[in-house]
């Protein structure tokens, strides 16, 4: 009994870890995507150019990859004058990736609404941004609701990727667990994980709830 | 001096010449009905009048208020072009309603918006300055324009729950409550059902006695003969032949007319 509380603290002190890069990220990874994806939509090539090969990049290379080299390059490149703490560099790698995939989502949600949308708007007198905030954006958030919520429950689990430069998340602590023997810590640290997605879902099909008053 | 007048409008996409010079004018509360086969540039005519594409040349005139002028090449600001844009209304062959918004929100979104932003400039919105009055006189405007097309009963209701027919006559109740000076349709019938073609062309029909000035680019030729005072008829991008209804349906004088009606009468012969 007392080793199944000792372990259920370990876990839960280490979910926390995972927790605040899932909080960060999404708090910074929606915004940053949308713009991210005004770029990859632009008129001006150069910066559509510039944005499609960093997109390509990013989602074309390992997050393990990415996090390895937000921890170790920038120290070894100035004989350890720049650096970041581990959490800063995961991040920095997260947010970095997640942007990448969500303006992606993001622009196909966009162009996927009609130009009829648009020029209704337009000959009504109304303005590019009274458009998009009061005509489009809703219409968006619908369609993307469901490759959202697919994205964000993939960055769930993704969080444990932070153990790869040392980060004390679930993982790391139920193998530390398994190393002394115990095997039982591993499949319990996954009940975390499925709890949280089972709350997730949840979250998004009341979303989808929500929003199934109009179709568009 | 004609209400409107449209003089000589050219406009090409690439190597593609679309419309090769249209002029024509209208006096106020006349219906002009522009018929004519696909491609020959009918909906890129009201495009332009409409500032969805900037013509590459010509000139139009509303009342004596020149609204576009190729040879005027100084640079239109968004706001001049909107303010520009609002003398037109447009009714699209895909109705483009907003899927978000109620039947009654449809109508009121644009209005409530320009009166807020007139308002917050100290500017007027039709003659009044405090917008509650003008939320007011918005929404009793909607209202009655709901009757008028005769959807009083559907005014909560999300476009999804309605037939084409409704949605178009939705459409129009929207164009119609920025009190636009002329209100074009494109084609307003071509994306229903048959059955469903009558209501839109009899809310039409009744516009005309309010005497709004309209400009209906249709394929119905019957109604086209029905309630214009004026007939175009166009192909690859000029005007054939124009003027009263007698003349260009019953007397085409142009062989090209000639043809495209005779394979109209063919075509409702088959039926």
């Amino acid at each position: 009994m007392e080793q199944f509380l000792n372990v259920t603290e370990q876990l839960f002190k280490g979910f926390g870890e995972n927790c605040f890069i899932f909080i960060i990220t999404l708090l910074l990874a929606l915004p940053i995507g949308l713009i991210v994806s005004m770029g990859s939509m632009s008129k001006f090539r150069p910066l559509k150019f510039l944005t499609k090969t960093v997109v390509w990049i990013i989602r074309g290379t390992p997050l393990m990859l990415q996090l390895f080299v937000v921890f170790y390059i920038p120290p070894l490149m100035s004989d350890g004058q720049v650096s970041f703490p581990r959490m800063q560099a995961a991040l920095i790698a997260f947010v970095i990736n997640y942007s990448a995939y969500l303006s992606e989502i993001y622009r196909g949600g966009i162009e996927s609404i009609p130009k009829g949308q648009y020029e209704a708007g337009q000959v009504l007198g109304l303005r590019k941004s009274h458009i998009f905030f009061r005509i489009i954006l809703l219409q968006v958030i619908k369609r993307i609701t469901a490759p959202i919520g697919n994205e964000i429950i993939t960055l769930v689990k993704d969080t444990s990727l932070a153990s790869v430069i040392a980060i004390p998340e679930i993982l790391m602590n139920a193998k530390d667990f398994s190393m002394e023997g115990l095997i039982w810590p591993l499949f319990y640290s996954a009940l975390f994980f499925l709890a949280f997605c089972g709350i997730l879902t949840l979250l998004f099909s009341f979303i989808e709830k929500k929003l199934d008053f109009f179709k568009s | 001096m004609s209400f409107l007048k449209v003089e000589d409008i050219k406009k090409s996409f690439g190597k593609t010449v679309v419309l090769k010079g249209i002029s024509f004018s209208l006096e106020k509360g006349e219906v002009l009905a522009i018929i004519g086969s696909s491609g020959s540039g009918k909906t890129t005519l009201l495009r332009c009048l409409n500032f969805l594409e900037e013509a590459d040349g010509g000139k139009v005139t509303v009342v004596e208020d020149v609204l576009f002028d190729s040879s005027d090449s100084s640079a239109k600001s968004e706001r001049e072009i909107r303010e520009k844009r609002l003398n037109f209304g447009l009714v699209f062959q895909s109705f483009n309603l907003f899927p978000q918004y109620t039947v009654f929100e449809n109508i009121v979104l644009a209005p409530k918006i320009l009166a807020k932003e007139k308002i917050f400039k100290k500017e007027d919105y039709q003659g009044i300055t405090d917008y509650k009055e003008a939320v007011k006189m918005i929404n009793d405007t909607a209202n009655s324009l709901l009757e008028k097309v005769g959807l009083s009963h559907k005014s909560n209701e999300y476009p999804c729950n309605l037939s084409g027919g409704q949605q178009q006559r939705v459409a129009i109740a929207r164009a119609l409550a920025l009190n636009p000076t002329v209100l074009c349709f494109d084609e307003p019938t071509s994306a229903l059902d048959p059955e469903l073609t009558g209501e839109v062309l009899n809310v039409i029909k009744g516009l005309k006695s309010s005497d709004s000035t309209m400009i209906v680019v249709t394929h119905e030729i019957e109604f086209a003969r029905d309630v214009a005072d004026k007939i175009i008829f166009m192909a690859d991008g000029v005007i054939v032949e124009q003027g009263t209804p007698q003349q260009v349906i019953d007397n085409p004088q142009n062989p090209r007319t000639q043809a495209f009606l005779s394979r109209f009468t063919q075509l409702q012969g088959n039926l």
